[in-house]
């Protein structure tokens, strides 16, 4: 990168400054890593009750029990992860597509009302959900009819303003020059928006699909209040069914959380290539 | 162009406009209390009935005990072959998360027709109307099947809301060897019970310690975060204070018992008997330190507990790594909480069960009657039999003893005596108690007394200055004739 | 609020309005349906005694009894500390994070972005387990073990009022930063290269181009991130909830906690309702003095 000097011909100094780099992070990174790892190796205990949790930094014992016991759980254990594959996949590619859409029309495009909308979209966000939930409920439940179906599950998420908000900021940061220019040469909005806007964001459309598919996949409370029997629940709510009264069984529940973050991983590392190369605009320039 | 999108923005606003008004309409509906004819959105199925009706009942479940869900199917079953016109259907929930779920169902005029709830939860659903007075849909018969004091809790008022589960002692459990270690008869302690002097002494011989170091306390309970709640209210019981109210419906704890209640909390953290850091540990913490050793005496303390031990005192047998580190081979003594400033030791009582709702509408009397069939078939016979068995506690159906002779539990008999020595002595329930005093009651406990109680503990104020705020807030509720002066 | 992405002046490209509208459509289609709509009910709710069986009208009650609340001060005040301590400080660390990760081999940013990426992606109730323990008030609790090799008493961290909000933004502060180091990093990456051969023709330095380039293009990232990260503060509710549940002695009731515990636990809907609304009046008043200072110069 470009922002910090190669040090041509001088490599001992590079690699200097590059380990210096790379101890720092991976302290920052130790301290970061800890939860998830502790997570991981109480995932390999067996399946006890919480209460009779041990607190150890290694694992006394390697086992696969706890997996097999999150499967045997309950018949609904595989049905909850594709329930929550289904919903966080249309929530991802419908934000993605309409939100891109949305924050180009808001950087962009100059129409009246323009600023006024985007404040009220603003203000919206600035509501606590405690509040929305039970009006929302009452919506889909009441008015709509749709508890315990995948469009209950879906339909409130297919936009966020957090994205909007997220590709406007990115895309005002988009020269004006190159649309007009598309412009000049014969393309409408939609054109622009297909052939320049949408190449030039890939970058943040990776980051905004992974970003809205963790959030949409971690999301606990809304699928818990309009999913009704076990086979409409996602993968959150069936989490914490390991939770009873007085006791947890807490290494399955563990082995649940680390099943449950498996998918964004592949996720992430399937997007990986767009944040590895930034699509800049001098890729378009050039 | 420009007109096409004029169209489109006439659509938006028209969309806005009109989200508006159903924001209107459906509020004053409910202001005006006008009948919603256009949708039928209830989904309590309050079905005109026709011949030999058929009707839906909607009960929400957390996992009672720890089997409890995987039977959910075999009881939806069992229940449409008892009555074929009825079907039984089952919403499961986690325990902490099923509160939530159903106030938002109930604040959205949609609650199941049951749910399983603490008796303490009743009030309030009283008070927003939603809860169903079963009174007269009960028949003698499954009124005859409940023990009396448990089916107390159930009630409110005059009215009857649901069938309870079953009842529990909060109680403490000790460690056997320990206790014969420090030289504690805990048999004597459990037929006769305890003052809190003879208590604190035997707290003390409890501890063990090296250079400053304490290895092992004499007691430890859970108070982090809202367990706290528990541990006051578990012991001002004891204190001559079994409800917030006394007979008069006056504010108990302004007593002057109360401030003694408030000053041993104290004096077992000064003494080193309790851990200092107390007012962080959890329930699960406790827990591991009684496993491991760290504490003779424990609390709050659940039958269940006994099943804990034991299932881990095998493990440590079996060798095999998975019992948890650290942990000792531990017998599990059921043990009542001490007396306070001379008075009564009453066990503290704690009452869950199946809680009828009603929707929007007013139910039917056969839908009522549906309900009421299916609350007591969750709460009796067979499926009462196994959860408490599950549990660890006593039944308290007529129909639920006679399914669990065939059962059997593998329990120390002398915890099964200590458990129902103190069930004799438990709290009563006050269904007398208003459910507007009650809400503030409620609301005092968490916004004063929880914090205040967490401070002390944490040994940041005084029991005097706890006292005097519990005292200011409450004359501000209730008057100052509201309040117990002595 | 008008000043909110005022267009800065540019040609004008006609017939640009419909389509517009025609971009924003699906969006605002599905706002105005599950966001404006909650919202305005709210709006209603917060002026009525809320009751699922006919709720009354009570006026601007709701409003006045929360503002005579000290509880409610209290929360405003815990919130605002906890904002100003974590936000800046979390988009200082991101910031130097994504900027520390950049001149790495590929196959090292990936890595890392992996590790910074992950405790996003658990779930939150499994890692309170987790930091629970870390903040374990025994001499067995990691921070304690931490501090007993330098000799330094245990400290009961969630446990008295003294530290128990500083521990909740000490774990803030070492965690959760996954998203705004993504979300740095990708605007790092659109950062066009020309700038920098420009700069470097007049011999910038590493400092000179962070201050004259970096920070400038970073302006809108960081706008967003402050915006959203003020909002997320502002309602934070989850780690009070489950590792605090706001005490001792309310010293960590944040706000959104105390709105759920009047919406759920006290069934005083309105009341929640009013209180939600004066939160988003101070936050948004709070995001508008952001986008006054930030905002200006964000369009080119």
């Amino acid at each position: 990168m470009a922002l910090y000097s190669e040090h041509t011909g001088k490599k001992p100094l590079k690699y200097a400054r590059n380990t210096v780099i790379i101890i720092i992070l991976l302290l920052f990174a130790l301290a970061t890593i800890f939860p998830i790892y502790f997570m991981i190796i109480s995932s390999l205990g067996d399946p006890v009750e919480a209460g009779a949790m041990s607190y150890t930094l290694f694992p006394t014992k390697i086992s696969l029990e706890s997996y097999k016991f999150f499967f045997d759980y309950s018949d609904y254990s595989l049905r909850w992860l594709l329930n929550s594959l289904i919903v966080a996949s249309v929530v991802t590619v419908s934000n993605v597509f309409f939100a891109s859409m949305a924050g180009y029309a808001f950087s962009k495009i100059r129409f009246k009302g323009r600023s006024v909308l985007f404040a009220i979209l603003l203000v919206a966000m600035m509501i606590p959900y405690q509040v929305t939930q039970v009006p929302l409920y009452i919506l889909i439940v009441n008015i709509f009819e749709i508890q315990n179906t995948y469009s209950a599950l879906i339909l409130p998420g297919l936009v966020t303003v957090y994205n909007i908000f997220l590709s406007k900021q990115f895309m005002s940061s988009i020269p004006g020059e190159i649309l007009e220019c598309a412009k000049i040469e014969g393309c409408n909005q939609f054109q622009v928006y297909l052939r320049i806007i949408l190449p030039l964001s890939k970058t943040v459309l990776a980051v905004m699909a992974i970003l809205t598919f963790m959030e949409s996949w971690n999301t606990f409370f809304w699928p818990l209040l309009v999913t009704n029997t076990m086979d409409m629940q996602t993968i959150q709510v069936g989490l914490k069914n390991f939770r009873f009264a007085n006791t947890t069984y807490f290494a399955p529940m563990m082995a649940g959380a680390t099943i449950s973050a498996l998918p964004m991983f592949i996720l992430f590392f399937s997007l990986q290539k767009y944040f590895l190369k930034g699509v800049t605009v001098g890729a378009v320039k050039g | 162009m420009k007109r096409k999108m004029r169209v489109l923005a006439s659509i938006c606003a028209l969309t806005l406009a009109l989200t508006a008004l159903t924001a209107c309409g459906s509020s004053s509906t409910t202001k005006e209390g006008t009948p919603e004819s256009t949708n039928n959105t209830n989904n309590n199925n309050t079905n005109v009935s026709t011949e030999a009706a058929k009707d839906t009942i909607t009960a929400l479940l957390p996992p009672v005990s720890p089997a409890y869900q995987e039977n959910f199917s075999q009881m939806e079953k069992d229940f449409n072959a008892l009555y074929p016109n009825l079907t039984l259907k089952i919403e499961p929930a986690s325990w902490e998360d099923m509160t939530q779920k159903l106030d938002t169902q109930v604040n959205a005029g949609s609650p199941p027709d049951i749910a399983f709830l603490g008796s303490s939860g009743i009030s309030k659903y009283v008070e927003q109307g939603m809860a169903l007075d079963i009174t007269d849909a009960a028949t003698a018969e499954m009124i005859a099947d409940f023990d009396q004091a448990p089916l107390e809790y159930m009630k409110n008022g005059t009215g009857l809301y649901g069938f309870p589960a079953y009842m529990e002692v909060h109680a403490l459990g000790g460690n056997k060897e320990f206790l014969e270690k420090a030289g504690i008869d805990y048999k004597k302690i459990q037929k006769e019970g305890w003052t809190f002097e003879q208590f604190r002494e035997d707290i003390k011989k409890g501890v063990v310690s090296e250079g400053g170091k304490t290895s092992r306390y004499g007691f430890v309970f859970a108070t982090a975060g809202v367990a706290s709640k528990d541990y006051l209210a578990i012991l001002v019981k004891s204190a001559g204070m079994p409800a917030a109210f006394n007979k008069d419906l006056k504010f108990a704890y302004t007593s002057k018992n109360y401030l003694e209640v408030l000053k041993d909390i104290r004096v077992m953290i000064d003494d080193g008997s309790m851990p200092k850091e107390l007012s962080s540990v959890d329930a699960g913490k406790r827990w591991n330190m009684f496993l491991t050793g760290q504490t003779m005496i424990t609390g709050k303390g659940l039958a269940v507990f006994e099943n804990s031990a034991n299932k881990n005192n095998e493990k440590i047998k079996a060798n095999d790594g998975s019992a948890v580190k650290g942990s000792i081979p531990a017998e599990y003594i059921v043990l009542p909480v001490p007396s306070f400033a001379g008075q009564k030791a009453m066990a503290s009582a704690v009452v869950d069960g199946y809680v009828a709702f009603r929707g929007k509408k007013e139910p039917t009397p056969e839908h009522k009657a549906n309900v009421v069939k299916a609350a007591y078939f969750l709460a009796s016979g067979k499926v009462a039999a196994t959860t408490n068995n599950d549990l660890f506690a006593a039944h308290i159906t007529k129909s639920g003893k006679k399914e669990a002779e065939s059962m059997t539990v593998n329990r120390n008999p002398d915890n099964v005596a200590a458990v129902e020595a103190m069930l004799a002595t438990a709290s009563p329930a006050r269904p007398d108690i208003p459910t507007d005093l009650g809400a503030k009651a409620i609301k005092l406990e968490d916004e004063v007394i929880i914090p205040k109680l967490q401070a002390l503990i944490a040994g940041e104020i005084t029991p005097e200055a706890m006292y005097d705020a519990v005292k200011a807030a409450a004359i501000q509720a209730f008057g100052e004739d509201g309040v117990v002066k002595d | 609020m008008t000043q909110i992405a005022k267009p800065i002046k540019r040609r004008k490209i006609k017939g640009d309005s419909g389509a517009g509208y025609a971009f924003i459509a699906v969006a605002l289609v599905i706002f105005a349906l599950f966001t404006a709509y909650p919202v305005l009910s709210a709006l209603i709710i917060s002026f009525q005694k809320y009751m699922p069986l006919g709720s009354k009208f009570i006026g601007f009650d709701n409003y006045i009894d929360s503002l005579k609340d000290p509880l409610f001060w209290k929360a405003i005040k815990n919130t605002v500390v906890y904002t100003v301590l974590t936000v800046p400080v979390a988009l200082f660390i991101s910031l130097g994070v994504s900027l520390l990760i950049l001149p790495l081999k590929k196959k090292l940013q990936t890595v890392f972005k992996a590790i910074y990426y992950l405790p996003a992606v658990a779930s939150g109730v499994a890692l309170s387990v987790v930091w629970l323990w870390i903040f374990d008030p025994m001499p067995n609790g990691i921070f304690n073990q931490l501090l007993g090799y330098f000799g330094i008493n245990n400290v009961n961290w969630l446990g008295a009022t003294s530290t128990s909000m500083f521990s909740l933004v000490l774990m803030s502060w070492l965690s959760s930063h996954g998203t705004s180091i993504i979300i740095y990093l990708a605007a790092l990456l659109g950062i066009d290269d020309s700038y920098y051969e420009a700069a470097e023709l007049d011999g910038a330095s590493f400092l000179k181009k962070l201050w004259y380039i970096v920070i400038p293009c970073l302006k809108p990232t960081t706008l967003f991130l402050l915006v959203t990260g003020v909002i997320g503060s502002f309602q934070v509710f989850q780690n009070a909830y489950l590792m605090t549940g706001g005490g001792p002695d309310n010293a960590t009731t944040m706000v959104g906690l105390l709105i759920f515990n009047n919406a759920f636990k006290y069934f005083e809907f309105g009341k929640a309702a009013a209180q939600s609304l004066i939160l988003a009046l101070i936050i948004g008043g709070i995001s508008l003095i952001q986008f006054k200072f930030l905002g200006k110069d964000v369009e080119y």
